[in-house]
């Protein structure tokens, strides 16, 4: 037997255990989206998590046929990849869209990536739906580019966010039956990304999911603060109701969505703290732009385009370690 | 009075502590001397020494049988009576290679070679005798104990009683079996060193070991009770927890005006100032799955076979042996490599024993392992820096201030042992 460097015990965590723990967070609003919307957005999480694992599985049987070491031997990643494409995607979607975009993310994204790179550099879910909708928003060929591709749905583009009269027709778009916009936009909203339908829930299930997997909570502390004074210094300038400005910039599904379960993905993002602060800051920054241009998914492109610059910001301010630190005498 | 069960690390990571459960209560097992004792001549960080003896000739129990010439020299003594057998290479169980060792068969009835006579009022006679005593930090680092007690400029020094690891509690059972003797050992040191402040920085509880508490009151020893932690352990980390102050990379706490000592070194200084007996045997926590945690008093130089003989385990059913903590020493699978005179542990693992990180995975940069660091370095870009031989990165990281306290590896998702690429970054940058 030979002699074997230290450690010899694990605290006894794993990759799956991870994925597991981020899957169980996304029952929730899972759960919460079919309960306000209905079988709609059911068929919409089970085609999404349907094509992933019945494409993963085929690899996955492909590998194990050529005696090749499976790139996923469990299915949870994959799993948990395709419920945040199901939960990312909006209510208007076609079926069909939703089984693209989840394809388009295990075979390019997902297998694809780490097949070709060392390591995963774009989030497989946010680069899958940006270029498939972006792709289909500027085929201008189509019959309804814009209303296809969804990203620049013309709904939105109507939307006029940079004055307080325009803003206000936001009202009009999220309340609910029964609640305000307002109210809608924190607690249930049937508009906008299946995971956002209520807000309040990913943010309360996203905080005990950021505790319990020791998520890069720098990120999402960031992103959502910045989101916060942005949308409130917005509010101040074009005057209007300041609270439903940072509701409307936070709440929107695909803000508290993505800043839990997209922003935080380990790979794609940075590994220091500055790092980390720096990328949720710009990803808000990125992000509020985008929103007010009318671009409501525009998050997925910023986090996109973000990603790509993740070493970049590793590079930015290391922490001081021990020893390097003023020293109190 | 109960222990926690876990120690609690940065980044809100536990460590699983109930292997020590309870054991501080089993009294030492002395064990027998061995009927072949393996002393290695590199038993301490430093000058390598030399053999004193040749094939052949009788040596009795404490007498030097290795020595070399320098201030980081420490000698070797033999732990017990009979003939050089053989001077021969043997695998070095924390060195990972070959070193030379003196092996020593049994013979005859025990003869002690003694110390000679110490002035115990005078401060250089008193670090001689450490030195001829071949005294070694006990805590697992080996660090010449005379060369920490000639620093100049003492004002602190701490006794680092906290051990830390999760398979040793010999510290604590020395605490409680000798409590006295103890205290005489960190008045010599102190007395060595001119030191004004002592502090004894433990885990145990308040009124665990009343004997202990009172003693060191009597003597101003200020007992200080650290957070439970594994890290906090390391000298560094405990020098900040105990008085807030970082010791400067690339130095050590002697630079500050601060000297660590470990409570089993105290312990040993004591045996040699008043039993005049160099340091040839130890307390050692030993654990098989079968008996959990013994706590045995043995000889330097015995090999792994006698001492499972001598507690009657079959050493068949073991497939490695870990050499001193389970987070920091290397395991051993060859039944006759001996123990050191600063081992503080012996884990016997079966082969059922997880091995934990034998399907290292992709890394998946979760940050956990920089989330867990105690001194705040990024384990993760280090690993990066060191596979693409990135010499400006790993300076840039800092690789050189790692502890190897191997917490990184212990909180990996992907098993990776981010341990290898972290020795391999420091040398690659020290290169």
């Amino acid at each position: 037997m030979k002699s074997e460097m230290p450690p010899h015990i694990h605290i006894g965590t794993s990759k799956d255990k991870f994925m597991l723990k981020t899957f169980t967070a996304m029952l929730v609003p899972a759960f919460i989206a079919v309960l306000a919307i209905g079988e709609v957005a059911f068929y919409h999480l089970m085609i999404a998590v349907g094509t992933a694992l019945g494409i993963h599985y085929l690899i996955f049987l492909m590998q194990r046929l050529k005696n090749k070491k499976p790139t996923y031997p469990t299915p949870y990643s994959p799993l948990v990849a395709a419920m945040i494409v199901g939960l990312s995607m909006p209510v208007l979607a076609p079926y069909w869209l939703t089984a693209s975009v989840s394809a388009l993310m295990i075979l390019v994204f997902k297998y694809g990536q780490g097949y070709f790179f060392t390591r995963k550099y774009v989030n497989p879910a946010a680069a899958a739906k940006a270029l498939l909708l972006v792709g289909l928003s500027i085929m201008i060929f189509l019959s309804e580019p814009l209303r296809t591709g969804l990203i620049f749905h013309p709904h939105h583009l109507r939307l006029d966010l940079l004055s307080a009269e325009g803003f206000s027709s936001v009202d009009r778009f999220y309340s609910t039956d029964s609640l305000t916009a307002f109210r809608s936009l924190i607690l249930w909203k049937t508009h906008g990304w299946l995971g956002g339908v209520s807000g309040l829930a990913v943010l309360v299930v996203g905080t005990l999911l950021t505790l319990w997997a020791k998520l890069k909570w720098r990120i999402i502390v960031s992103l959502l603060l910045t989101m916060a004074i942005l949308a409130a210094a917005t509010g101040f300038i074009t005057g209007g109701y300041v609270l439903l400005r940072i509701a409307f910039h936070v709440f929107t599904g695909s803000v508290i969505f993505l800043a839990f379960f997209m922003a935080t993905e380990p790979q794609t993002t940075p590994m220091t703290y500055t790092g980390q602060y720096l990328f949720g800051f710009s990803l808000a920054l990125l992000t509020f732009g985008l929103q007010l241009f009318n671009v409501l998914g525009g998050s997925i492109i910023a986090l996109v385009i973000l990603n790509i610059f993740t070493d970049k910001f590793d590079k930015i301010v290391l922490r001081k370690p021990y020893g390097h630190r003023e020293v109190k005498t | 009075m109960s222990y926690p069960k876990y120690f609690m690390e940065k980044g809100g990571f536990k460590m699983d502590i109930s292997m020590k459960h309870g054991a501080e209560k089993n009294p030492f097992i002395t064990l027998n001397p061995p009927e072949r004792a393996v002393i290695f001549m590199q038993q301490h960080i430093g000058v390598c020494n030399g053999p004193l003896v040749k094939k052949g000739e009788r040596v009795l129990t404490g007498q030097k049988v290795g020595d070399a010439v320098g201030k980081m020299r420490v000698p070797v003594h033999s732990s017990v009576t009979g003939i050089v057998e053989d001077i021969r290479e043997v695998y070095h169980p924390v060195l990972n290679r070959l070193e030379t060792a003196v092996l020593v068969r049994m013979e005859g009835s025990e003869e002690m070679k003694p110390l000679p006579s110490t002035n115990l009022d005078s401060r250089k006679e008193i670090v001689d005798m450490v030195r001829e005593a071949g005294i070694v930090g006990m805590g697992g680092a080996a660090f010449p104990t005379h060369v920490k007690l000639t620093s100049k400029g003492v004002h602190t020094f701490i006794v680092n009683a906290k051990e830390s690891d999760p398979n040793l509690v010999c510290d604590v059972r020395l605490m409680i079996e000798k409590p006295e003797d103890i205290v005489k050992g960190i008045m010599l040191m102190v007395k060595a060193l001119n030191a004004r402040r002592i502090i004894f920085a433990t885990r145990t509880r308040e009124g665990e070991i009343p004997e202990l508490e009172e003693i060191m009151l009597e003597h101003g020893i200020e007992i200080v009770r650290v957070t439970p932690s594994y890290s906090v352990g390391s000298e560094k980390l405990l020098v900040k927890e105990l008085l807030g102050v970082e010791v400067p990379t690339g130095k050590f706490p002697p630079d500050i005006g601060v000297v660590v000592n470990n409570v089993s070194t105290a312990y040993a200084v004591y045996r040699a100032a008043y039993l005049k007996e160099p340091l040839i045997s130890r307390g050692l926590s030993f654990y098989s799955d079968t008996t959990g945690i013994d706590n045995l008093w043995f000889r330097a130089g015995t090999t792994l076979r006698e001492l499972m003989e001598g507690l009657e385990h079959e050493t068949r059913r073991y497939d490695r042996f870990v050499m001193g903590s389970l987070m920091m020493g290397w395991s051993v699978g060859l039944p006759h490599t001996p123990l050191l005179k600063y081992s503080a542990g012996l884990t016997a693992l079966t082969p059922e024993f997880p091995k934990p990180y034998d399907e290292q995975l992709k890394c998946i940069r979760c940050g956990y392992c920089d989330s867990v660091c105690p001194v705040d370095i990024y384990p993760s870009l280090i690993m990066k820096a060191e596979k693409e031989d990135d010499i400006d990165a790993l300076k840039r990281l800092h690789v050189e201030d790692c502890i190897l306290c191997n917490l990184c590896s212990y909180v990996c998702p992907s098993r990776i042992r981010l341990t290898k690429h972290l020795w391999d970054g420091k040398d690659k940058s020290r290169a």
